[in-house]
C-alpha cells in the first residue's frame, strides 16, 4: 500500500488557548508523586524575532532523557530503568518579556546502537503564531566534554554556528536564548 | 526490573516540500520575521528523535469532547460533530495520542485575552477540547460551526471557518500543529496560509468531509477528518 502523505503544518496562530499551558507543564522534576534523580536546574532564556523583538505567548515544549540517559518510551531499550520520577515532556510560554523558564535536570549521556555517544541534550520545539512550521533545535549543555563529538551537533555547519546550540551557566541553571531569524539567529533542524 | 516490550521500530522520512507550507509566506508580515534566514541543518536521526513522550494526560488537565454546552448553557452557532481520525504514514491509527483542538466562536471570537476583534464573545463557548484518542485513533468531538474573522492589518484578508489542532503521535519528529477547513467555503481561495501550500492535494487534505445529513443526530452537522502524522514502521537496523 503506497504510504500517506503526512498532514501540512500550520501554525499555532496567536489565539493557542492559555489553558493550554497549564500550571506546573515547565516543571519536569517530579512524576507519580517522585522526585526526579539527578542534578536539578532551571533553563531558561529569551525569544525574539528578527531586529530583536521580545515575543509574547511563544510556546516552548521540550523532550529529553532522564539523568542515566533513558527516554521514557518502550523505543529505548533500557526504558524498564527509566526514572519512576522523570516525565521527559514539558511545555512552557513566554512572557511579554520573551524570557521562559523550565525546571528540569541535567540529561544523562548515553551509547548509540553503533557505540558513539550522544551528549547530554534536550529537543526543543517552537510553535507560535507567523511560524507555518514548528521549528525544531536541540540544546547542548556548556563544559560537556561529549559536545565535540556528539554526531547531531556537529552536524550543524559552518561550525561557528554550533555554540548558538550550547547553553552557558547562568545562576541556578543554564540559559538558552533563541533568535528565530536573523542577528544571531538560532540554528533549526529540518529532518 | 527490566521490561522486554515488544516495540515497533519507527522510520521517518524527509517531507515533501510541495505538500508544505514555504515557511515565509507573501502577505502574511510576522512570517519574514520569525522564520529562518539561514538554511535548515540536516541531521542523522538518533534514539532522541525517534522517541516520543507518551504521558501528555498525566501533565496536561483533559477538557473532554463535548464542548458545545447544554440546554441554557449551549453555545450560540451550528451545532457540529467532528468524527477526527489520526494515522500514521502506513495509515495504522494512533490511539491513546492527546489531540488538543481549539477555535473561534460562530462569530469569528476567540476565547484569548490576544483577541481584541469587535465580535462577540459567547459567554457559553470557551473553544477547546482537549482529549486522548481511543485505540482506533479515534475522537468525536461536539462543538459549534467557527465564523470567519477578518485579519487586523492585512488588507482585508479574512480567515475562514478553521479549527486548530496539535497531535503528538508516536516519535518526536511526528508532532503536528494544523488547522482544518471547511467544504465550499468561499474564503478558502482566498486564505493565505491555506494558499501558500502548493499542492493541490495536500490543501484539500486539510478540508473536512460533511457526511449525509442522515448519518448524524438530528439536532447536528457531522464532519469527518483524518490527520496523517510523520513516521511509519520500519525493518530493525542491522
Amino acid at each position: 500500500m503506497p504510504k500517506l502523505t503526512p498532514t501540512a503544518e500550520i501554525t499555532l496562530g496567536p489565539f493557542f488557548p492559555t489553558r493550554y499551558v497549564d500550571p506546573g507543564a515547565n516543571d519536569l522534576t517530579r512524576r507519580d508523586g517522585c522526585a526526579a534523580r539527578g542534578e536539578r536546574l532551571e533553563l531558561h532564556g529569551r525569544v525574539v524575532q528578527e531586529g530583536g523583538a521580545p515575543m509574547d505567548n511563544l510556546v516552548l515544549e521540550i523532550w529529553q532523557a532522564d539523568a542515566q540517559g533513558i527516554f521514557r518510551d518502550p523505543r529505548d531499550p533500557r526504558h524498564g530503568d527509566a526514572d519512576p520520577g522523570f516525565a521527559g515532556w514539558g511545555r512552557a510560554a513566554t512572557g511579554k518579556d520573551g524570557r521562559y523558564r523550565f525546571t528540569t535536570i541535567k540529561p544523562g549521556a548515553y551509547a548509540m546502537p553503533d557505540g558513539r555517544l550522544r551528549a547530554p541534550h534536550v529537543n526543543v520545539i517552537v510553535l507560535f503564531s507567523g511560524i507555518m512550521r514548528h521549528l525544531q533545535t536541540v540544546l547542548f549543555f556548556e563544559g560537556e566534554p561529549g559536545n565535540e563529538a556528539d554526531p547531531v551537533l556537529t552536524a550543524v555547519q559552518p561550525a561557528a554556528l554550533r555554540s548558538r546550540l550550547v547553553a552557558r551557566r547562568e545562576g541556578d541553571g543554564y540559559r538558552f536564548d533563541i533568535a528565530l531569524r536573523g542577528d544571531g539567529e538560532t540554528p533549526f533542524f529540518d529532518d | 526490573m527490566k521490561t522486554m516490550t515488544t516495540v515497533t521500530l519507527y522510520r521517518v522520512d524527509p517531507i515533501d516540500p510541495a505538500t508544505q507550507s514555504p515557511r515565509v509566506v507573501p502577505g502574511y508580515r510576522q512570517t519574514a520575521l520569525r522564520n529562518p534566514a539561514l538554511p535548515l541543518q540536516r541531521r542523522p536521526l538518533t534514539r532522541s528523535e525517534l522517541t516520543a513522550p507518551r504521558e501528555q494526560a498525566a501533565r496536561l488537565a483533559q477538557l473532554g469532547a463535548d464542548i458545545a454546552g447544554h440546554g441554557a448553557t449551549q453555545a450560540i452557532g451550528q451545532l457540529m460533530h467532528l468524527r477526527l481520525k489520526v494515522v500514521d504514514e502506513d495509515g495504522a491509527p494512533v490511539g491513546g495520542t492527546m489531540v488538543e483542538m481549539w477555535q473561534s466562536n460562530a462569530a469569528g471570537r476567540y476565547t484569548h485575552p490576544n483577541d481584541d476583534d469587535h465580535a462577540p464573545v459567547d459567554p457559553n463557548f470557551y473553544g477547546a477540547a482537549r482529549v486522548l484518542t481511543d485505540e482506533s485513533g479515534a475522537i468525536e468531538i461536539r462543538t459549534i460551526k467557527p465564523g470567519a474573522y477578518p485579519v487586523p492589518d492585512s488588507g482585508h484578508w479574512w480567515r475562514p471557518p478553521h479549527i486548530h489542532f496539535s497531535v503528538w503521535g508516536k516519535v518526536w519528529l511526528s508532532r503536528l500543529v494544523t488547522q482544518m477547513f471547511f467544504p465550499g467555503e468561499p474564503l478558502n481561495a482566498h486564505d493565505r496560509i491555506l494558499y501558500a501550500i502548493p499542492s493541490a492535494a495536500a490543501r484539500e487534505s486539510l478540508v473536512c468531509r460533511a457526511l449525509p445529513t442522515s448519518e448524524g443526530p438530528s439536532n447536528a452537522l457531522v464532519f469527518e477528518f483524518q490527520l496523517v502524522v510523520r513516521g511509519c514502521a520500519a525493518t530493525p537496523a542491522a
